[in-house]
């Protein structure tokens, strides 16, 4: 019974520590400077721990004398550690709060012309399929339904409902949306919906088939559905699907939000 | 009084499943997917508990997951309703003692409530049939959920026995037969 318990348990160790190393591998993204860390990280506190030593036996006489000043030394270079550990925590605080007033600044200067309201993103979406998120203001702070929301380099998506502190938003990204843009060169207007394949890119689509698609080209929101105001940044051309029937091409846009690293948004309030 | 402990156990250990899901799982992915431990929770319920339990619990966890993230209510709701009612039919005709089964069972009700949830989205959303694209992350998200039920289930053995003896103290003696 014993020696089924042990076994057991042995078997849940290995699953997670074979779970660890299958997500750990499945996002690296460039895994010869992670096997190298890896590597690095397991021989070089040894190699350290006998380059020191070898030193001290090399070249350092008082290497095993004056053992009492040293250990005064040393408390007293403890007490000063903790007081800068001390100092250096309160300036990441500072640090931490100045850069999002910053972020809050860049965003304000650069929808100038928009009323906007600031928020943070309080939860992200539990499923696979769908890509919704909730910022921390409601209808408290003047939020309504249909809102547009956008961050620092462009659209992020609308309110779809709100609470007395909280609004869920439907970002661009989710399978279910689809806004009306334009193409800034030649201002050909296309719809792009979000795609389950990637969460950095949209699929623009009903190209007019006599539109000249350039790869780069920046894409913004059209005004045209009632939602979204006219000229917003939404992302670039990354490149386009050639078939042979020209009204189902496609063209692939990447957001200019990473929403991954998504924690600050603006709602338009006008 | 014990009915009322097992309450108050499971309502606890959704709030922990909640917060590992939504904290710890929305980065601790494979190639970018969650697993979904909403539903190793509910097939857990229905396994374990009474007639009505799995489906009830599923039904109510899948409101309140529609209210905090979905645009319409009810799609959560039904497909997690779903899980649990297939969990009870495979409480009937499979034995839980076996890792093996659990993992089986863990496995198709996942597929299931995503097939259900991602057929229920297209038909109200009117999103892209992306078939491809859903069946590689459905295939990770059902791997995922394995690993996990591996990995947690001699807990949910543990506790799931407890709610069982509770529950069906009449029907019991069946499962050492």
């Amino acid at each position: 019974m014993l020696k089924k318990n042990k076994v057991g348990i042995l078997g849940i160790i290995i699953t997670i520590i074979i779970l660890i190393f299958i997500v750990i591998f499945s996002n690296v993204e460039n895994n010869t400077s992670f096997f190298e860390n890896v590597a690095n990280k397991l021989v070089m506190p040894i190699q350290n721990g006998l380059t020191y030593l070898k030193n001290k036996i090399n070249g350092n006489d008082s290497f095993f004398t004056d053992i009492k000043n040293l250990k005064e030394e040393n408390e007293n270079l403890k007490a000063k550690n903790s007081q800068l550990e001390q100092s250096l925590r309160e300036l990441e605080n500072i640090k931490t709060e100045n850069e999002t007033l910053k972020e809050y600044l860049a965003l304000n200067q650069k929808y100038g012309e928009y009323k906007t309201i600031p928020a943070y993103v309080i939860n992200k979406d539990i499923s696979n399929y769908s890509k919704t998120i909730v910022i921390n203001v409601g209808t408290k702070d003047g939020i309504r339904e249909k809102m547009t929301v956008i961050a620092d380099k462009g659209l992020v998506g609308y309110i779809v409902s709100v609470t007395d502190s909280t609004a869920k938003v439907q970002t661009i990204i989710d399978t279910s949306s689809a806004i009306s843009c334009i193409m800034s060169t030649n201002k050909d207007s296309i719809v792009c919906k979000g795609t389950l394949e990637n969460t950095a890119e949209l699929r623009g689509m009903y190209i007019p088939t006599d539109a000249n698609v350039i790869q780069g080209d920046s894409i913004e929101t059209s005004g045209i559905g009632g939602i979204y105001p006219k000229g917003i940044h939404v992302g670039s051309v990354k490149n386009i699907s050639s078939p042979k029937n020209i009204t189902d091409r496609y063209a692939v846009i990447e957001t200019a939000v990473d929403f991954d690293k998504l924690d600050t948004v603006l709602v338009i309030n006008n | 009084m014990r009915k009322v402990l097992i309450h108050i156990i499971l309502i606890l250990m959704l709030f922990v499943v909640y917060y590992l899901q939504s904290n710890f799982f929305n980065w601790f992915t494979i190639a970018g997917v969650m697993p979904n431990l909403f539903i190793i929770y509910i097939v857990f319920i229905g396994l374990f508990g009474n007639k009505f339990m799995g489906v009830t619990y599923g039904i109510l966890l899948g409101f309140m997951l529609d209210y905090i993230f979905r645009q319409k209510v009810g799609i959560t709701a039904l497909s997690l309703g779903a899980v649990g009612l297939i969990a009870k039919l495979f409480d009937k005709n499979f034995s839980k003692n076996s890792r093996i089964t659990v993992m089986m069972i863990i496995g198709i009700a996942t597929a299931f409530f995503e097939i259900i949830s991602y057929i229920a989205s297209y038909i109200v959303f009117s999103t892209n049939l992306e078939i491809l694209a859903f069946t590689k992350i459905l295939a990770i998200e059902v791997i995922y959920n394995i690993i996990l039920t591996v990995i947690i289930y001699p807990l949910i053995q543990k506790i799931g026995y407890y709610v069982e003896n509770t529950y069906k103290e009449n029907t019991i003696l069946t499962r050492y037969f």
